[in-house]
């Protein structure tokens, strides 16, 4: 625990309560692990010298006075700004110059850097950047809405608004009777799971494993890279689809990440050979439908991304199929086989829903990679 | 001076932060090494690695080009990163040279990961270290 004299003191919340940190915020972030030490209880007082309201994460800097007088600037983070605006909050709930109390916890090593469980305004006590106590209602039910001729839509039903949002996995592992127990952050609670996770090569095994101990504080994802692969699908802003039917091809907006696009044609076209093409991100995707299920073939990925929250290694032979269908209007079921030959010893299956949520759009939202989250 | 430094020190971060965010995170060998090897820090020799994970086995050459070597085998222990490469070439008089290089791949996070270790060429003992580019 830190001790920073009169005006930032350091408070032992005791073992009870360091317990409660111990798990990720509700809002679980990609990171978070990795960058906050969540058994480090702080409590920093100070003025507002800097205010970074940016995406992934905002932060403000305080000057923070010790007993022997020295002043040291601290940045914490303090949420999204997008869930922040949810809630009511906007980058001019705080100016600079207002002196704040915040309680929260160190990051990892010896950086000035703190994550706010609280922010409190010395001058009024008001409680800023809290989250909305009124929970969302659930979206109304409702049956698979559908185009004239029959065939399920995607997105919202017509003349509404709508996306997708929260997935009901943190990560991607093979579907088995058993689940696997993990975070939010899809970090296993017991690292002797990682068997369990995929049918995996000794390489791949061993990759896995060193970056689920090291709290995936290596994911090319915290550096604003695309979320390629199902992750599209499991980032905390969700995701939209754009039916160009008239077109043949559906665009995935994504709502997290660095707010990216991908293209799934449906124009009947043949799949295209990995090795004649610029191996992306998002890779090359060919889409048909199978009564109501959309399945779409994908292949030719670089590796310069992890395909899943959670770190699962890949080549570039990954080939995944993915199946979409809408059993309802607020679910959507996703399904994926992973083929990667040369990571896995078998193909392998996995998927998670999707919660619909009615009458918004996702918000505009660009990863930015501020100085402190990159640390 | 200072400020040069500084400002040294910034885009060395800033490499270093964009180096980390494009890893190449395949498998760990992929991809092409330089380095050197030799039998002094000053007796030093150009080396390149390219190797390639086939999903089986990796494979690859030394030192890319007309006079290329390609490597017999690779085997790399996943359980502590250690890696030994094997190859046959030819000395300046045609007569066939055996080479092991036997070495531990480092900080397997890193896009500039690193493997170090020792290098026997035929009769000739010393040591070598490459660099993913």
């Amino acid at each position: 625990m830190r001790h920073l004299g009169l005006n930032a003191i350091a408070v032992g919340f005791g073992l009870l309560l360091a317990g409660l940190f111990v798990a990720t915020p509700a809002f679980a972030q990609n990171g978070f692990s990795a960058t906050y030490d969540s058994t480090r209880p702080v409590t920093l007082k100070g003025a507002v010298t800097k205010i970074d309201w940016v995406n992934p994460h905002a932060f403000f800097s305080i000057n923070v006075v010790d007993a022997a007088g020295t002043t040291t600037n601290w940045a914490v983070e303090f949420g999204n700004p997008l869930d922040l605006e949810k809630d009511g909050w906007k980058r001019t709930s705080l100016h600079i110059g207002d002196v704040v109390t915040v309680d929260g916890i160190l990051a990892r090593g010896e950086n000035r850097q703190a994550f706010a469980k609280s922010v409190v305004l010395a001058r009024t006590g008001a409680k800023l950047f809290t989250a909305s106590s009124q929970k969302r209602a659930p979206a109304p039910a409702g049956p698979t809405p559908r185009w004239p001729d029959g065939q399920p839509r995607l997105g919202p039903p017509p003349g509404k608004t709508g996306y997708w949002g929260a997935a009901s996995a943190s990560g991607l592992v093979e579907t088995t009777a058993t689940p696997i127990p993990m975070n939010d952050e899809a970090i296993l609670r017991n690292i002797a799971d990682a068997d369990r996770a995929a049918p995996f090569q000794p390489w791949a095994k061993a990759v896995y494993e060193h970056r689920q101990r090291n709290l995936l504080k290596d994911d090319p994802f915290l550096h604003c890279l695309p979320p390629g692969g199902p992750r599209q699908f499991q980032t905390p802003h969700g995701f939209q689809f754009v039916e160009q039917r008239e077109l043949g091809r559906i665009l995935v907006l994504s709502g997290g990440g660095d707010r990216n696009w991908r293209i799934i044609y449906t124009d009947g076209r043949q799949q295209s050979q990995p090795e004649e093409e610029v191996r992306t991100y998002y890779g090359n995707s060919v889409g048909h439908w199978e009564k109501d299920t959309l399945v779409v073939d994908v292949v030719g990925f670089n590796e310069k991304f992890w395909f899943t929250n959670g770190g699962l290694p890949h080549t570039e032979a990954l080939h995944l199929t993915e199946r979409f269908s809408r059993p309802d209007l607020n679910t959507l079921k996703y399904e994926v086989t992973v083929d990667d030959p040369r990571t896995y010893t078998r193909t392998w299956k996995g998927g998670w829903t999707v919660q619909w949520v009615p009458n918004e759009e996702i918000q505009e939202y660009f990863c930015e990679d501020t100085a402190e989250s990159a640390y | 001076m200072r400020r040069r430094t500084f400002l040294q020190g910034c885009i060395l971060a800033c490499l270093g932060i964009a180096s980390s965010g494009l890893a190449q995170q395949g498998h760990p060998l992929s991809g092409t090494w330089t380095g050197d090897w030799g039998t002094s820090p000053v007796k030093r020799n150009l080396l390149t690695f390219v190797m390639n994970w086939d999903g089986k086995n990796v494979t690859g050459i030394i030192n890319p080009g007309p006079d290329a070597i390609p490597l017999a085998s690779v085997f790399v222990d996943v359980t502590n990163w250690t890696v030994r490469i094997e190859a046959d070439t030819k000395d300046q008089a045609g007569k066939p040279v055996h080479i092991t290089a036997e070495g531990k791949l480092e900080d397997i996070a890193n896009y500039h990961r690193t493997i170090r270790g020792a290098w026997h060429q035929g009769a000739v003992n010393g040591d070598f270290k490459v660099t993913r580019d």
